[in-house]
């Protein structure tokens, strides 16, 4: 096994979040790059060459001749096909690690876009359009309730151990607030499964890369939460997708 | 290798096939449940079993099951592809290869998804949110052109699950109202390529014939076929 040598290009979101908490976890030293939306770097050609899609994160690995990877799940696996020999986060075992597998799917295919569209119809799409709200917040709470339902009498989702599973979908379920989803008392499995994995060390540290872990914040002080929505507006009308 | 005991159950959709090109293209047996989305099939207790996302495709292979179409692909090539000619076995070839089906799994299926209900199964016409899906798809499409500049395929130069995945999605462009994929030249001279291959298209007419050919042509087909799935669709 090469001496790792990774810079993570990240900035303070569920996506970003998802590979700091993987490489804490493994111990993997890394070095942090915070590309910042505001300045639209993510659209810079330097970091088009690394990631095409425009978007946070990706990795360079120094120590495989500068090796990119962009997407959060292929990062999550690239780190552990390399530097986890002893299946920690992603078991040996062809059967446990497709059912890792098939989770990482489940968020990068679900949680994730739907989550992601009720964040914007809630927060930021230019007009309030409750047909849209309705559509994505509902879809969200489906897919809680699936992975509520997985959780049933287990304290993880694949091999009763934390794994990249757990890993992928923790931070999106942790944020449901801050995307319209104000309580996840329905859900008593995913409540005690975030609880959990919060009580993890490297999860805390990966949590607050590259800056402090707002989401926890927020959760102790509501009333910062529609300060951050305010200014965040503001910003996010300059996306492509909203540019009028 | 052990001998694979495949039934793949698969709807009319871009999802579905996915998985059954790549059986096609591997050569692997497979048997066909076809889920009624009328009825509602993909919701019922036996079918959660299998798949608890309660959506298409899904596989079990002997008591073995896959869900989600990316993970079913990768599932099928790491266990039957052993010449990795879906799934490369160098290391960075292969991490090439899972970029880009994160790519589609994350941001290109969701996309053009939404913009496809929103174009044309919606109970409501929400203008907005057709023109924001549709940018959003558009924008998937630049990446991808981009991607295949100079290239016949997206990664180590032959086809992939990075392209299988693709493929389905930017074939169905019109659906959703981009007429022509001209600008993108890229696009379109892969989308010719792909087209030939005879195992994709043999994947693409599972569970029932290929329409988008036909629908392309004849637009009140389409509109026909919209229609029918706004009778059961949410």
């Amino acid at each position: 096994m090469t001496t790792p040598d990774i810079t993570l290009y990240t900035a303070g979101t569920p996506n970003g979040v998802k590979v700091s908490i993987v490489l804490e976890e493994l111990g993997i030293p890394y070095k942090v790059k915070e590309i910042s939306f505001k300045d639209e770097e993510q659209k810079q050609p330097w970091f088009l060459k690394i990631n095409p899609n425009g978007k946070i994160p990706a990795i360079t690995d120094h120590s495989r001749g500068d090796f990119n990877v962009f997407e959060s799940g292929a990062i999550m696996i690239y780190l552990c096909e390399h530097y986890d020999p002893e299946g920690k986060l992603l078991p040996k075992d062809p059967d446990s690690r497709s059912q890792v597998i098939q989770w990482i799917m489940f968020q990068m295919g679900g949680i994730g876009p739907m989550q992601g569209q009720a964040g914007h119809f809630n927060n930021y799409a230019p007009e309030e359009i409750p047909y849209a709200i309705k559509r994505y917040t509902e879809e969200t709470k489906r897919l809680y309730s699936v992975l509520n339902n997985a959780l049933e009498g287990k304290e993880y989702l694949v091999d009763n151990k934390f794994t990249l599973a757990d890993a992928i979908s923790f931070p999106w379920v942790r944020a449901h607030f801050l995307t319209g989803i104000s309580s996840i008392d329905e859900f008593p499995n995913l409540k005690t499964w975030i609880e959990r994995i919060y009580a993890r060390p490297a999860v805390k540290k990966g949590l607050n890369v590259p800056t402090p872990d707002k989401v926890q914040e927020f959760t102790e002080h509501p009333e910062k939460l529609d300060e951050f929505v305010k200014n965040a507006r503001g910003f996010f009308k300059f996306t492509s997708t909203d540019k009028k | 290798m052990t001998t694979p005991d495949i039934t793949l159950y698969t709807g009319v959709s871009k999802n579905g096939v996915k998985a059954s090109i790549v059986l096609e293209e591997l050569g692997i047996p497979y048997k066909v449940k076809h889920i009624s989305f009328k009825d509602k099939e993909q919701h019922e207790p036996w079918y959660l079993k299998i798949n608890p996302g309660g959506k298409i495709p899904a596989i079990t292979d002997g008591d073995f099951h896959v869900f989600e179409s990316a993970a079913i692909g990768i599932y099928l090539c790491e266990n039957y592809d052993p010449e990795g000619k879906l799934l490369p076995k160098d290391p960075k070839l292969k991490s090439q290869v899972i970029q880009w089906v994160m790519f589609e799994a994350s941001g290109l299926g969701p996309a053009q998804a939404q913009a496809i209900y929103f174009a044309a199964y919606s109970q409501e016409k929400v203008p907005q949110a057709i023109e924001r899906f549709v940018n959003l798809t558009k924008e998937y499409y630049y990446v991808l052109n981009n991607a295949l500049e100079g290239k016949e395929y997206l990664v180590g130069n032959k086809f992939t699950l990075a392209d299988s995945m693709c493929y389905p999605w930017v074939r169905s462009h019109f659906i959703i109202g981009i007429q022509s994929i001209d600008e993108y030249t890229n696009l379109t001279s892969w989308i010719a390529r792909i087209d030939a291959r005879p195992a994709t298209q043999k994947g693409l007419n599972v569970p029932i014939p290929d329409k988008i050919k036909e629908f392309r042509e004849n637009p009140e087909k389409l509109q026909e076929h919209i229609k029918y799935v706004q009778s059961f669709i949410k």
